[in-house]
């Protein structure tokens, strides 16, 4: 039992040594990671801004570019088998939505997993705010959004949680349906 | 020679995955792709060509009887080494792998060649052996991953091979596809190796 | 009442509709390696799902008490495995001292369970879905329980496939893979079942 201990004590500290070297090593880069990230899903949603500001409001946090009233925010909710996490961009003052992003989401590879990649995406491109009805094949009106064949189940869900952020975004920055 | 014969067995005499039949978990689940599949051999590679490396050194130093849990800590140590160096440098495929880059640590493939080599053998021997082994692991996990993208997409390395025509078999990519095709590659694996005993 | 829910949705979807095994991939090598008959099959996943619950508690209690109040996410692969395989030691210890004929049955399994990579799965799962305590008894239970039957179903499976006609070349591993894959399109009918 001594010898365990000993043993695992010695070499558990050196590990824990050297990772934490490793850590404050790579931890900046990962964190870079993440911040560009955000950044690219935040102005890609906003199509005139250049820069943008995180702005806290209540519980939700937004992001207000510098032109035209744009305003971002990260939406989430449950998809067909894990969170969906989407940038969402608005402007308020028309009363539409100007794109969305994808960021983060489990939906089966081949079929929900479309979701991401830009088709679909481009559902809600220029999307006035309101309540949408997932379709089955071209869209004929505003309010309507093309499913992926095989995931409507994941279609419906972003399409919910664009829905959610649309009613969360009226709610302080106003805007009509 | 001999260390050309510790290298050589990983690739098919004790190839991990085919003959020895360990170190299934990763094999089976990130091989949707062929960048997941070479991405996660690589990585699986390196520690166990570190851990080899560190165990053989210092074999003597560490008790008999407390060297498995001695083994395990140094293999996570590794492993956690490797996590934050691919989110650091590799975030895309840190983010494909996930869950299965710490799940390293408990590849039986990996505390396997501790306790059959790495502790019996010298440094070199153990290295030529952790080479082996990881590339035996690696080309078989490319191998299924390109079946699987191939027949699941029509791509290879994400570049689109088949045309329009061919309708992806999307099950290929999920769960039950991976079962089938490596309980198939195995099967031929098994043919292969019959005729050449017969020869 | 609301938590109550939460705790069943959790229990359904952990057992069927992310099976650990079949859907997740976790714990492959006992799926495959100890499922030739359907008693032992039994024993290991009872075996394992005791180890699951224990694991899922002791570690959002080290998670939260030690890694996260003291800032040491670097050190959670190694803490989670060495508290694994402390684990099945006492558990070990416990099960020989208590009950030798508990012992006999399962005893000969329990090392095998720290490296089998469903709990080491599960471990690092809790903190990543951020569950609290009970929560993560609860997902260490459920996803014990989805072991024990995917793995007790597939023995089934091969005793019965002992009688049948199998080419030469596919008995063995490769056959039990291909029924596998089977049972996961199977377990594929659950997806969507439950989205939380």
């Amino acid at each position: 039992m001594r010898k365990l201990l000993i043993t695992l004590t010695v070499l558990g500290l050196i590990s824990a040594f050297a990772l934490a070297f490793v850590y404050q090593w790579t931890m900046p880069k990962i964190l870079q990671h993440q911040e560009v990230g955000k950044k690219d899903a935040i102005l890609t949603v906003l199509p005139e801004s250049e820069q943008y500001q995180e702005v806290r409001k209540g519980d939700l946090t937004f992001y207000e570019g510098n032109k035209n009233g744009e305003v971002a925010m990260v939406a989430s909710g449950g998809g067909f088998q894990g969170q969906i996490e989407v940038m969402i961009g608005f402007n308020p003052a028309a009363g539409k939505v100007y794109s969305i992003k994808v960021l983060n989401h489990q939906e089966t590879p081949g079929l929900g997993a479309y979701i991401t990649g830009g088709k679909f995406e481009s559902n809600f491109v220029d999307k006035p705010f309101g309540e949408y009805k997932v379709v089955k094949r071209p869209v004929k009106s505003a309010h309507e959004v093309e499913a992926i064949a095989g995931a409507t189940i994941s279609s419906e869900k972003v399409a919910e949680i664009v829905e959610k952020a649309i009613k969360e975004i009226r709610e302080v920055y106003g805007g009509e349906i | 020679m001999q260390l050309w014969n510790d290298f050589k067995n990983g690739l098919w005499q004790e190839n991990p995955i085919f003959r020895l039949v360990i170190g299934l978990c990763p094999t089976l689940a990130v091989t949707n792709t062929a960048i997941n599949g070479l991405a996660m051999g690589l990585a699986t590679s390196f520690v166990l060509l570190a851990s080899e490396i560190v165990i053989s050194t210092i074999k003597k130093l560490i008790p008999n009887d407390v060297r498995i849990p001695s083994y395990i800590l140094i293999i996570a140590t590794f492993v956690t080494f490797v996590d934050y160096f691919l989110k650091a440098f590799f975030p895309a495929v840190a983010v494909s792998l996930s869950l299965f880059v710490p799940l390293i640590v408990v590849n039986c493939l990996i505390l396997g060649r501790q306790e059959a080599f790495a502790s019996k053998n010298p440094v070199h021997r153990s290295i030529a052996d952790a080479l082996g082994m990881g590339l035996g692991f690696t080309w078989v996990l490319v191998l299924l991953s390109i079946v699987r993208e191939l027949l699941g997409m029509g791509a290879v390395f994400g570049f689109q091979v088949l045309g329009d025509w061919y309708q992806p078999m999307i099950i290929m990519i999920l769960p039950a596809g991976a079962f089938i095709s490596l309980g198939i590659l195995v099967g031929i694996m098994n043919y292969i190796a019959r005729k050449g005993v017969r020869k | 009442m609301e938590q109550f829910t939460r705790i069943i949705l959790l229990f359904v979807s952990t057992v069927l509709v992310n099976n650990f095994v079949l859907i997740r991939f976790l714990g492959i090598c006992p799926f495959l390696g100890i499922s030739k008959q359907v008693e032992t099959a039994f024993s290991m996943g009872l075996a394992t799902t005791f180890v699951m619950t224990l694991t899922g508690a002791a570690t959002w209690l080290i998670n939260t008490f030690i890694l996260e109040a003291l800032q040491l996410p670097f050190l959670q692969y190694v803490s989670f495995i060495m508290v694994i395989a402390s684990l099945v030691q006492f558990v070990e210890m416990f099960i020989k001292k208590t009950s030798p004929v508990l012992y006999k049955a399962l005893g000969i399994y329990l090392p095998l369970i720290t490296t089998n990579c469903a709990i080491l799965g599960l471990a690092l799962l809790i903190p990543l879905n951020g569950y609290n305590f009970i929560e993560s008894i609860v997902f260490g239970f459920s996803a014990g329980v989805g072991f024990t039957l995917a793995i007790v179903l597939l023995a089934g499976l091969r005793e019965t496939l002992e009688f049948g006609d199998v080419p030469e070349v596919l008995k063995g591993v490769p056959i039990t893979l291909i029924l596998a894959g089977i049972m996961a399109m199977a377990f594929m009918g659950f997806s969507g079942l439950i989205s939380i």
